[in-house]
């Protein structure tokens, strides 16, 4: 464990479990390109004999898919961007000011994070219908504020809580008003956590489904994860090859995220995830 | 935690005050939304669970206790406490074990680690509308690769009927929860393993531990900490899935994997019985909350721990 050398026992256990748990999204793909002559044989054919992209142009050109993707991108930029707005300013709040009830909030705030979303899908249905939003974006967006804002107001404490109190100070010295220090000093510091707090609500928003399925039933504003499960049910014979067509270009933007950010990613688990 | 202002001379009361109406106009957007979308569907759901409420038009009337007296008195509630309870058991352990040794294996220095990092990690952020579909594909009795591959291997002679029948639906379940959820296991050990102190080892192997003693002296205590959170969040998360166990087998066959959750989504939206299903969310929540105060004082007793540090 000293050395730098590559553990070669290490590697030789790891390596077939790693490609254990990497099947299933292997073989997604490989259902996705192969032709539907070879997907019902006999004998599994693990490598296809020519490849096709038919099962992909007919998601495109013959479902809905398209609609679906734009509803997921504008429903998962929307929540991303309404959450960091607030919970940025609210995590300042809760970690640099004084005032009464702000443990509670606190307390509160880790609360709802735990609570399930079955518990308020219902009064949440009644009171979006109430007020006429049902089966739009927006109810979407106003519901998946209920688990992400909790969850980025706590996982943007900790980052914050992280940062020095004199760098502010220091401005302040200066002449710096308190926003002025926030805007200058702070903002810059929490960049790291603000990344991954965006892209921990994008992924949430985007995999969303029970909100989904009880407050839109119409394709204008249903995500992909309610129209491609749709695509599913609906279907007299299902095409495996066209779902899981569909599936690896819902989880396109998720694979480009994840090669990009892998490290912010995983870095938001020791702030909030796991630490509290 | 020192304030800016505690540094500042007596005098400075008024700026501390300022500084509080600031504090409270920053939070103020949050306890607005907090409120609309959290608070008070919460406390309507308690109040609603009071109430006998047909989904479609919405009307209804006051019944008092009867809902919780119905859902007491019924099976239903009862059998999927215990239903629930198997499924966050089995899938939870899995995902523990998997994600401990996976993460002690990722920890060493294999080759190609960061390529196998993000292979393991991957189906955590994956949606469980995709991870579902695949895993149906898989399961598929007639052209399933897994029944395919079994039968080839002489292992069973006929295509097994992995979600259509107990209790391999219940197994099926939990393992396509523990391919979905162990990844977050293997980030939080992987980040604690980072941190413990190489002299620990040394004074171990010093002391002629081999590799065995040096896991169970040195490293599981290491890990308790992380473990005890990381058990007590999944168990909440497990226990309120709703998605997976919904998309895999609807709760079937008939109610074999039918879990709190399933029965709360059915209650309001394929039986109309809104007031029902708000006390089975309410019930559901009951149970779920010692798990969760729980975890909010370890959180707390972190957090504590960490600011005093």
């Amino acid at each position: 464990m000293t050395t730098r050398r590559p553990n070669l026992l290490a590697s030789l256990i790891a390596w077939p479990l790693v490609l254990i748990i990497a099947f299933p999204l292997a073989w997604m793909l490989l259902t996705s390109i192969k032709p539907a002559a070879e997907l019902f044989t006999r004998t599994p054919q693990w490598l296809p004999r020519s490849i096709t992209f038919e099962h992909y142009t007919r998601v495109l050109t013959e479902t809905p898919f398209l609609q679906y993707f734009g509803n997921s991108m504008i429903l998962a930029i929307s929540t991303t961007v309404l959450v960091i707005l607030v919970s940025v300013l609210g995590a300042y709040s809760l970690v640099r000011f004084r005032y009464r009830g702000r443990e509670t909030l606190a307390a509160l705030v880790l609360f709802t994070y735990l609570l399930p979303s079955v518990v308020l899908i219902s009064p949440l249905y009644l009171m979006l219908v109430k007020v006429g939003l049902a089966n739009t974006l927006a109810s979407l967006v106003a519901a998946y504020m209920s688990f992400a804002l909790p969850y980025a107001l706590w996982l943007l404490r900790s980052f914050m809580a992280g940062i020095p109190e004199d760098l502010e100070s220091a401005a302040m010295v200066d002449g710096a008003s308190r926003m002025g220090a926030f805007v200058d000093v702070v903002l810059p510091q929490a960049l790291p956590g603000i990344i991954s707090t965006a892209l921990f609500t994008f992924i949430l928003a985007w995999n969303e489904y029970l909100y989904a399925l009880v407050l839109v039933n119409s394709d204008e504003a249903r995500p992909l994860t309610t129209g491609v499960m749709n695509m599913l049910i609906s279907a007299f014979n299902i095409e495996w090859s066209l779902l899981m067509a569909a599936s690896v270009m819902m989880s396109i933007p998720l694979v480009i995220l994840f090669a990009f950010f892998q490290r912010y990613l995983t870095s938001s688990f020791g702030a909030g995830g796991v630490k509290g | 935690m020192p304030d800016a202002a505690a540094a500042r001379p007596p005098g400075a009361g008024a700026l501390e005050r300022r500084d509080a109406l600031l504090g409270m106009a920053l939070i103020a957007p949050t306890i607005l939304v907090l409120g609309a979308v959290i608070v008070y569907p919460l406390l309507s759901a308690i109040y609603l669970s009071f109430f006998s409420i047909y989904t479609p038009t919405l009307e209804g009337h006051f019944v008092g206790l009867a809902n919780y007296r119905d859902l007491l008195g019924s099976g239903g509630f009862w059998s999927a406490l215990v239903t629930t309870a198997i499924w966050t058991v089995g899938t939870l352990t899995l995902q523990i074990l998997v994600g401990v040794g996976m993460a002690l294996l990722l920890h060493q220095n294999i080759l190609f680690r960061s390529l196998a990092r993000g292979l393991v990690l991957f189906p955590y952020f994956l949606s469980t509308v995709v991870a579902v579909l695949v895993w149906r594909w898989l399961f598929n009795d007639l052209y399933g690769i897994l029944n395919q591959m079994l039968m080839n291997a002489g292992i069973i002679a006929a295509p097994v009927n992995w979600l259509g029948a107990m209790p391999n639906a219940m197994l099926s379940i939990m393992v396509v929860g523990a391919w979905k959820f162990f990844p977050f296991v293997v980030i939080a050990v992987l980040a604690r393993l980072q941190t413990i102190p190489e002299s620990l080892y040394e004074a171990a192997r010093i002391d002629g531990a081999g590799p065995v003693s040096r896991f169970f002296d040195v490293t599981l205590p290491q890990l308790r900490d992380v473990l005890t959170i990381v058990i007590l969040l999944r168990t909440v998360w497990d226990f309120k899935e709703f998605d997976l166990i919904y998309l895999m087998t609807g709760g079937g066959p008939v109610n074999g994997t039918r879990t709190l959750p399933l029965i709360v989504y059915n209650q309001a939206f394929g039986l109309n019985q809104m007031g029902m299903a708000a006390a089975y969310a309410v019930s559901m929540m009951l149970v779920m909350l010692v798990f969760m105060l729980a975890y909010l004082r370890r959180a707390n007793a972190r957090s504590e721990a960490d600011s005093a540090a």
